[in-house]
C-alpha cells in the first residue's frame, strides 16, 4: 500500500517527465491500434468483397461446368435443392450464365450474362447495395440490365442508354434483343467489372431459350461463425450428383492471401511493436537513471532492494495504464473514424487494384474488434514491464555511495 | 454464300502462290471454280448438334474476295438476319432489333448462325493464301479415284489456328473431294467433304459441303447449293454497311 502511494507521488512529482513518457507510450500504442484495425479491415473487406458481392460461401455446379461453362450443362431440379437448403435454414440463390456480345451502335464488348433470381439473390449477396449509378434490377423493368463498371466505360453507356445483345441461344438460334442500362455497379471483381451483365432470370430464360435448369446455386453460411469446410461436406452429401465447392476452393489465390494476411499482420505488428518497445525502453531508462541519486538515498536510509523494484514496477504500471487509457480513446476514435469514412488510397493506387482477379476498393476501411483494441494495449503493458526490468534491477542493487554521487 | 467462300479460301490460290506453277495452277483452278468476279447463290444450311437440329435457307451475294452478304430467307424467326463481310469486318443486321452491329474480336471464335463454322472462318478463309504454303503431297489412286493431294502448312509468322490443312482434289476435273483441318497439335479438328456433283453456273461442281467436327461425332453442318450464278453485275455499294437496312425489304 505504501509502495503504491509512494509510486503515485513519484509519478506526479515530476509531471513533465511523466507526461512525456505517458504520451509517447500512448501515441505509439494508438498507432498500433490504428494499424491493427487497418490490417483487420483489409482481411474483412476482402473476404466480404469475395463472399458478399459475388461468390457466396459455397457454390453448387453441375460436374464439369467450372472447367467448361457449357450452356447445356445445368442443374435440373434446382427447385428441390433450394427448398431443401431452405429447410436447413440456409439462404441460397440460383443463377444462369451465358456469353455473347453487348453492342451499342458504335462499339461492342464481350458480355458474360448473369440471370439472377431477384428475391433470393438479395438474401445471399449484397450486390444490390453495390450500385454506383442508377438502380438494381427491378421486376417492373424486365429489359433493364445492370453492367460492370469497366464494361459500361468500354461501351460508353450511361443510365437509360440502349444496348443490343447478340449471342447464341440454347436452341441454336441467334439470341438478340434490345436492353436498357438500368444500373452500373461499383468495382466488384475483374470479371464482373469487365464483362458482367446482370438481368432478371425470366428475361434471361426467354432470351437464351432456357426454360428450366440453372448453372449455379450459391449459398451462404446460416451464421457467420459456422465452419465453412464442415458445411461444404454437409452440402456435398446433400447433392452428391453435383460439384460442391466453397469460395476458398474456388478462389485459392485470394483465400491463401487472406490466410497469410494474418501472418503478415503479425510480422508487421511485431516490427511496429519493436519500434514502440525501444521508445518505451528509452523512456523508462531515462526515468530511472535520472533518479539514481534519489534511489541511493532511499537505499542509504534502509529501503530494501526488493521494495525499490516493486516501486519502480508500480510506477511503470501506473504510467502504462494511463497511457493505455489515452491510447484506447485516441486509437479507438481514429480507427472508428476511418471505419466509417475510409482511407482513400485512390491517389496512390490509381483507381482500383485487383489481386487474383478480385478488385479491391481503393477506399480502405478499418475494422475494429476486441483483439484490435486490446492486443496493442496488452503488448504495451508487457513491453513497459520488460523494459523496466534492467533499470529496476540496476537501481535496486546499486551501491548507495555510488548512487548518491551518481551524476 | 459461305459455302463457296469456304471453298475459295480452302482452295487457296492466285498467282501469288509461290513455288511450283502446277500446284498454283490447280489450286487456282479450284478457286476459280467457285469464285468468279461476283456471285449470287441460294443454299440450304442444315445444322445437327447434340442439342438441336435446324435448317435454314440462305441467299448470298459476293464480289471479289473481300465482300459478301448473306441473308436468311427462312425460318421465319430469323428471316432477314444478314451477315456482311466487308474487308476486315463482319457486320450483323438483326431484324428483331433493327440494328446493325459490327462483331468485335471477342465474338470471332463463336459460332456463325449456330453452325460449326466460326465468324473467324468467314473472315480468314479468303486469306489462306497469305497464311499458308502449299505443295502436292500425293498423286495417284486413292479410294478408286485418281486424286491429287495438297498439304498446306502455315507460314512461319502467320497467326492461324490450324497446324495443317490437307486437301484432296480429283486429278482429272480438279474438283475438291475432301479437306481436313488439323489443329496445332496436328490432331484432326474438322473435315470438309464435297459431294453432290451437279451442274451449277454452267459447269459440274460439288453442291454439298459437309462439315464434321472431329470431337463431336454426331454433329455436322451441311451447305447444299440450290442455285449459283457467277459474274453477275453488282456494285460495291451493295456491300455497304449502310445498305443493310435497304436489303431488308
Amino acid at each position: 500500500m505504501n509502495i503504491l502511494k509512494l509510486s503515485l507521488r513519484n509519478t506526479s512529482r515530476n509531471k513533465q517527465r511523466a507526461a512525456v513518457t505517458i504520451l509517447s507510450m500512448a501515441f505509439a500504442c494508438s498507432m498500433m491500434i490504428l494499424f491493427s484495425s487497418m490490417m483487420a479491415g483489409m482481411v474483412v473487406g476482402s473476404e466480404r468483397q469475395v463472399v458478399e458481392m459475388n461468390m457466396g460461401d459455397i457454390q453448387i455446379h453441375p460436374h464439369g461446368y467450372l472447367d467448361d461453362p457449357d450452356i447445356y450443362n445445368r442443374i435440373h431440379h434446382s427447385q428441390a435443392i433450394l427448398t431443401q437448403l431452405q429447410n436447413m435454414g440456409i439462404n441460397a440463390s440460383p443463377r444462369l450464365y451465358a456469353f455473347g456480345l453487348m453492342a451499342t451502335h458504335a462499339t461492342s464488348s464481350g458480355a458474360s450474362l448473369r440471370g439472377i433470381d431477384l428475391h433470393r439473390e438479395k438474401r445471399v449477396t449484397k450486390l444490390y447495395q453495390h450500385v454506383a449509378k442508377g438502380s438494381w434490377l427491378d421486376e417492373a423493368k424486365p429489359k433493364a440490365v445492370v453492367l460492370g463498371k469497366k464494361m459500361a466505360a468500354t461501351l460508353g453507356v450511361d443510365i437509360g442508354d440502349e444496348l443490343i445483345f447478340i449471342g447464341q441461344s440454347a436452341d441454336g438460334f441467334m439470341a438478340n434483343d434490345i436492353f436498357t442500362v438500368g444500373g452500373i455497379l461499383k468495382s466488384v471483381s475483374d470479371g464482373i467489372d469487365r464483362s458482367g451483365v446482370f438481368m432478371l432470370m425470366p428475361t434471361f430464360r426467354t432470351l437464351m431459350a432456357i426454360p428450366e435448369g440453372v448453372h449455379e446455386i450459391i449459398l451462404r453460411k446460416p451464421n457467420p461463425h459456422s465452419d465453412l469446410s464442415r458445411l461444404t461436406e454437409q452440402i456435398k452429401q446433400l447433392v452428391p450428383q453435383y460439384e460442391v465447392k466453397n469460395w476458398k476452393q474456388l478462389m485459392p489465390v485470394v483465400a491463401r492471401m487472406l490466410e497469410t494476411a494474418d501472418a503478415q499482420t503479425m510480422i508487421m505488428l511485431t516490427i511496429t511493436y519493436i519500434a514502440v518497445a525501444s521508445i518505451i525502453l528509452n523512456a523508462m531508462l531515462m526515468t530511472v537513471f535520472e533518479r539514481m541519486h534519489e534511489f541511493g538515498i532511499m537505499k542509504a536510509i534502509g529501503v530494501r532492494p526488493w521494495q525499490i523494484v516493486q516501486m519502480i514496477f508500480a510506477e511503470t504500471i501506473i504510467q502504462a495504464l494511463i497511457a493505455s487509457a489515452i491510447a484506447l480513446m485516441l486509437g479507438w476514435w481514429v480507427s472508428d473514424y476511418f471505419a466509417v469514412h475510409g482511407i482513400d488510397m485512390s491517389i496512390i493506387m490509381d483507381g482500383s487494384v485487383s489481386i487474383g482477379g478480385l478488385a479491391f476498393d481503393p477506399v480502405w476501411y478499418t475494422y475494429i474488434t476486441q483483439g484490435v483494441l486490446l492486443t496493442p494495449i496488452a503488448f504495451l503493458i508487457i513491453i513497459a514491464l520488460l523494459a523496466v526490468v534492467y533499470p529496476a534491477w540496476k537501481a535496486a542493487w546499486v551501491n548507495p555511495i555510488d548512487a548518491i554521487h551518481y551524476q | 454464300m459461305r459455302f463457296y467462300w469456304i471453298l475459295l479460301g480452302m482452295m487457296i490460290t492466285t498467282s501469288a502462290w509461290a513455288g511450283d506453277t502446277r500446284t498454283s495452277n490447280i489450286l487456282s483452278e479450284v478457286d476459280d471454280l467457285w469464285r468468279g468476279k461476283s456471285s449470287h447463290a441460294i443454299a440450304t444450311l442444315n445444322i445437327q448438334t447434340q442439342h438441336y437440329s435446324r435448317s435454314m435457307k440462305l441467299e448470298s451475294w459476293s464480289k471479289g474476295k473481300e465482300k459478301s452478304l448473306t441473308k436468311v430467307l427462312s425460318p421465319l424467326r430469323e428471316k432477314g438476319t444478314m451477315t456482311l463481310k466487308s474487308g476486315n469486318h463482319i457486320y450483323t443486321y438483326l431484324p428483331k432489333t433493327d440494328r446493325t452491329i459490327r462483331l468485335s474480336s471477342g465474338m470471332m471464335m463463336s459460332s456463325w448462325m449456330g453452325s460449326h463454322l466460326t465468324n473467324d472462318d468467314l473472315l480468314k478463309e479468303s486469306r489462306l493464301e497469305d497464311d499458308f504454303d502449299a505443295r502436292i503431297s500425293f498423286e495417284g489412286e486413292r479410294h478408286g479415284q485418281d486424286i491429287i493431294e495438297f498439304t498446306l502448312l502455315p507460314k512461319e509468322d502467320a497467326a492461324v489456328v490450324w497446324g495443317k490443312i490437307v486437301l484432296e482434289v480429283e486429278a482429272k476435273r480438279h474438283l475438291p473431294i475432301k479437306e481436313v483441318f488439323y489443329d496445332e497439335d496436328m490432331q484432326v479438328s474438322r473435315t470438309f467433304t464435297f459431294t453432290g456433283l451437279k451442274k451449277l453456273a454452267g459447269k459440274i461442281r460439288p453442291s454439298v459441303l459437309h462439315i464434321a467436327p472431329a470431337d463431336k461425332p454426331n454433329e455436322y453442318t451441311e451447305f447444299i447449293f440450290q442455285e449459283l450464278t457467277l459474274n453477275i453485275p453488282i456494285s460495291d455499294s451493295f456491300f455497304n454497311k449502310s445498305a443493310l437496312k435497304r436489303h431488308q425489304r
